[in-house]
């Protein structure tokens, strides 16, 4: 994608947008040095040279210095003077108010009541966007993170101390307790994770935030050097009763037709034994042997509860 | 260097600094770079107008003298170039900052940062102190977002084809009013033009892209709808089921109300989808059990004896 960005950064359109945005940015930024000016644009020291040299030239009709606008980068300091008709920015697109209005509703969403000022703030931003860029008000976004959590998760990372946290493990439907130290928080997928080293299974471990229940600031000894517990990864073979999207999404698994057999491995017996009663009689689990007669055990004691 | 862009910020300049439309022979006469015979003039102005447009810049057109109408003026709108906000404070212009973060590696990414490069050169102090200390990650959506938005501002009709639950393909072809994000799936919500009734639709569940269509000229959004609303469910029906104490977390969080029985509490969901419903407690096993409706009673029913006889 970089290489693209430099090669797009040279075509006239895309210089023409840059540089009727680069007066009103210096205007508010005299002084700046070219290399972060080049950083705030997103292209080459080079390329901002060009756009620079280019933006000399321009002005009103008549084209004197009296009318040019007057712009001084020799020194590798960039100021600007005489832009009058450029000076403030321009307004923003429909994708620029998307982003925007789209973007204050996930911060609002991770934001606790409690502060009003936030979130009345957001609420009035939002509507003026809308107005503005002529957009629907039908754009929300929310997110699962606690901001409690992932305050204490960063003050955690950046003071290197450890972690107790309450963690809802949705495979086993159960929230253990366990003392972390985090490391780094890293995203996959959209999710967040919290990748630490965990003092339960003596091993580093990820963590999804938006799973962890609560977390405290705890002591924390130093990683133990002894063996981890490492589970073993369980083979396990399906066959496609009926073709549904909910089986297709759940075993990721694309082409699937009633009949055919595919395989898989997993890490917890749980999460087998759970997608195949979730999948709800639309997969039929072949092996492993004793997951399999587990499934129709329990399915035959939750029926005669119902049948009670 | 380039001519072309020198032309068409010269271009920019003189009609953002008109009060009056000039016309064309004037705009060939002072600013530079307009050479050629009069037919390639012509063309190389009609070309400029169109990529100026193009960047989200509106260019007026009108006669400046009414009764000697015979040649058009331009000229662009100071107040429709400029970005007006009214009064930002530094605490907003510090939200606007930390929205646009919401992006990284997202599908936004590149728009959220030119508005922000917008936002900062209005030269406003900002406040980082009172701002919130989360900022949530939006996850990528693989789908064009302003098509969509677009299609909502304009009532256009979004045609494409979708991934029923039977894994059957449809084309399904809809007038989109809502667009939202939860945990990390995407959402557009629209009126269906073939079955008139509102429909959501998962964005990863699409297949191929979508053919934007002239919408219906009398379309009005439907009073009643709230894209806040998308995932508390349009109707009233409610399941009613018993979870065990302690389980069902997943569960317990689409809950509008809970009672405890002791061992067991009594929680009511409000149901958008039977069958994720079904399935999400069938994924809970013996922690849960269902009292109605009756529909996703026997659903239940009909799946453990399916699971009975199929691993028996």
């Amino acid at each position: 994608m970089a290489k693209n960005d430099q090669k797009n950064s040279a075509s006239p359109l895309e210089s023409t947008s840059r540089m009727l945005d680069l007066v009103p940015y210096i205007n508010t930024h005299q002084g700046i040095s070219l290399v972060e000016l080049a950083g705030v644009f997103e292209v080459s020291t080079e390329q901002m040279i060009n756009d620079l040299t280019t933006l000399w030239m321009c002005g009103l009709p008549g084209y004197t210095p009296l009318e040019l606008m007057d712009l001084d980068f020799e020194s590798g300091y960039v100021s600007i003077a005489n832009a009058p008709t450029l000076a403030k920015p321009r307004s923003i697109t429909h994708e620029e108010g998307v982003a925007l209005v789209l973007g204050l509703s996930v911060l609002r969403s991770a934001i606790s009541i409690e502060r009003e000022d936030l979130i009345d703030a957001i609420e009035s931003l939002s509507k003026r966007i809308t107005e503005l860029v002529n957009l629907p008000l039908a754009l929300t976004a929310s997110s699962d993170l606690s901001h409690e959590v992932s305050a204490s998760v960063k003050k955690a990372i950046s003071q290197r101390s450890g972690l107790k946290i309450a963690y809802h493990s949705l495979y086993k439907d159960e929230i253990s307790t366990r003392v972390v130290l985090p490391l780094e928080i890293l995203e996959n997928d959209g999710y967040l994770y919290l990748q630490a080293y965990c003092s339960t299974a003596k091993d580093f471990r990820n963590f999804r935030i938006d799973r962890i229940q609560s977390a405290e600031t705890a002591e924390m000894e130093n990683p133990s050097k002894a063996t981890p517990e490492n589970p073993e990864k369980l083979r396990y073979e399906v066959r496609v009763v009926r073709a549904t999207r909910d089986v297709a999404e759940r075993f990721a698994e694309s082409h699937l037709d009633a009949g055919t057999v595919f395989k898989g491995t997993s890490f917890s017996q749980q999460w087998i034994s759970r997608s195949v009663f979730a999948s709800g009689g639309a997969v039929e689990l072949l092996t492993p042997a004793d997951i399999r007669s587990d499934i129709s055990r329990r399915a035959e004691t939750i029926l005669n509860r119902y049948e009670r | 260097m380039s001519r072309k862009s020198e032309r068409l910020i010269n271009l920019t300049i003189a009609l953002l600094a008109t009060k009056r439309f000039i016309t064309k022979s004037e705009i060939f006469k002072t600013i530079e770079g307009y050479e050629g015979n009069a037919e390639s003039k012509e063309r190389m102005f009609e070309r400029d107008k169109d990529d100026l447009r193009s960047l989200g810049i509106e260019i007026e057109v009108g006669s400046f003298d009414p009764l000697f109408s015979d040649e058009a003026g331009y000229r662009i709108k100071q107040e429709r170039y400029q970005l007006d906000l009214g009064d930002i404070t530094p605490l907003e212009i510090s939200l606007l900052s930390l929205a646009t973060r919401a992006w990284q590696g997202a599908s936004l990414d590149d728009a959220a940062q030119r508005a922000l490069v917008k936002l900062n050169s209005l030269g406003i102090a900002v406040d980082e102190q009172n701002l919130p200390d989360t900022v949530p990650f939006f996850s990528e959506s693989g789908i064009d977002l302003p098509v969509i938005t677009r299609a909502i501002a304009e009532h256009q009709i979004l045609e494409f084809t979708y991934r029923n639950y039977d894994l059957s393909e449809e084309v399904r072809r809809i007038v989109p009013i809502g667009l939202s994000t939860r945990s990390t799936f995407w959402y557009f919500t629209g009126v269906d033009q073939d079955i008139e009734e509102i429909r959501t639709f998962r964005f990863d569940r699409v297949i191929g892209s979508f053919a934007v269509k002239k919408g219906p000229k009398d379309f009005e959004t439907p009073e009643n709808f709230d894209s806040k609303e998308i995932f508390e469910g349009h109707t009233n029906l409610r399941a009613v089921v018993d979870i065990r104490h302690g389980k069902g977390r997943s569960l317990r969080a689409l809950a509008s109300s809970t009672e405890s029985k002791g061992e067991w509490d009594q929680i009511e969901i409000p149901i958008l989808d039977m069958r994720t419903l079904a399935s999400l407690i069938l994924w809970h096993g013996d922690d849960v059990y269902v009292h109605s409706p009756i529909e996703l009673r026997e659903s239940i029913i009909a799946s453990l004896k399916e699971l009975v006889s199929a691993h028996g």
